[in-house]
């Protein structure tokens, strides 16, 4: 995302706007989440490092070089901060090899149970999980990269390339690839929409 | 080559699948909010400037074996080197002040803000802490000049 306001968001926020800060947090949240998940970190772990990309941001926030670019210094952040969790983890404790894609058991959206007696919602829902499913059946780098693209609203190819420290033109060309290998997996294309 | 609405049809579902089956938790979208809270404008930043889980070569490494981890930050005028020990979910952090000095040491963590002394040589070192974000913020006794905080990092 590189719309024209998220740089005059950053200089607002720099200048003590609340608002501004509160409308970064909203525009570029899911995309943190995402990476951190997408490094195949725990929920725990990924909330953490989370908060303390954003915690860094609001500290450094009037130094920004490029106010801008602030999506592409977020994803460089994020994605020192997962290298950093997943060393000192390493280091400790045997790594589990954490699934991205796996964990389907559980809705953890707890309004769902009663949204769920809706018939429609119940038919996205069963949806959800098999497109999930098919995701898991792909190769990493295929996770890793759909997990980061999948952030809403969706990272610019700058900010991905940030996230995964991957050349800028390589991601349009994999993504492509990936897409297409998760339509094979969900079967007929004409079953998706 | 895929065509693209095909890609953009299949791209929102698996936003619409990640919104649902792991969406950003409600407690770090307040997190975020909170953390502006935290800025403190008459401070001056010491900046991370190294951390041996990143920055360390292999040689390093091999010889900061164990649980340890070592982090710096600086300003113009001083270094503040950690020494972040882990015991399971339990850290603990031992720090150096440098130039050395007695100094006020709010340590800003996840536990909540708690303070400690660095002592003449400029020692100091924190109770046991939760896993999570940590930042310090600290003023050298009889020196003027802003207060310093560190950037935050995750321990």
């Amino acid at each position: 995302m590189a719309d024209d306001d998220t740089g005059s968001l950053v200089t607002a926020a720099a200048a003590g706007d609340k608002v501004a800060w509160q409308a970064l947090v909203e525009r570029f949240s899911a995309m943190v989440w995402s990476i951190a998940r997408a490094y195949r970190l725990s929920r725990a772990d990924a909330a953490d490092v989370s908060q303390t990309t954003w915690l860094r941001l609001a500290e450094n926030i009037s130094k920004i070089n490029n106010p801008e670019r602030v999506g592409a210094w977020l994803a460089t952040a994020v994605r020192r901060e997962c290298l950093q969790n997943i060393r000192a983890n390493a280091r400790t404790v045997p790594t589990e090899d954490m699934a991205l894609f796996d964990d389907v058991g559980a809705d953890p959206n707890p309004v769902e149970a009663e949204v769920l007696r809706a018939e429609s919602e119940r038919e996205n829902a069963r949806r959800a999980r098999i497109v999930w499913q098919a995701l898991g059946r792909l190769p990493a780098r295929c996770q890793q990269l759909l997990r980061v693209l999948m952030a809403s609203p969706p990272p610019s190819y700058a900010e991905v390339a940030a996230a995964l420290d991957l050349p800028v033109g390589s991601i349009g060309p994999t993504r492509a690839r990936c897409l297409q290998r998760l339509r094979q997996e969900l079967g007929v294309v004409s079953g998706i929409a | 080559m895929t065509n693209q609405p095909d890609d953009r049809t299949v791209e929102e579902e698996i936003r619409r699948a990640a919104a649902r089956l792991d969406p950003v938790p409600p407690e770090l979208m307040q997190a975020a909010t909170d953390a502006f809270a935290f800025r403190d404008l008459d401070a001056e930043l010491a900046e991370l400037v190294f951390d041996s889980l990143l920055d360390a070569d292999s040689a390093t490494l091999v010889r900061s074996s164990g649980d340890r981890r070592m982090v710096s930050f600086k300003t113009a005028e001083l270094t503040i080197d950690i020494e972040v020990s882990r015991t399971g979910s339990d850290r603990q952090v031992m720090g150096q002040i440098m130039p050395p000095g007695p100094a006020t040491v709010e340590i800003r963590h996840r536990n909540g803000v708690s303070t400690v002394d660095a002592d003449e040589l400029g020692r100091f070192s924190s109770a046991e802490l939760r896993a999570g974000p940590l930042s310090l913020r600290l003023r050298q006794a009889g020196q003027p000049g802003p207060v310093v905080v560190t950037d935050w990092v995750a321990i």
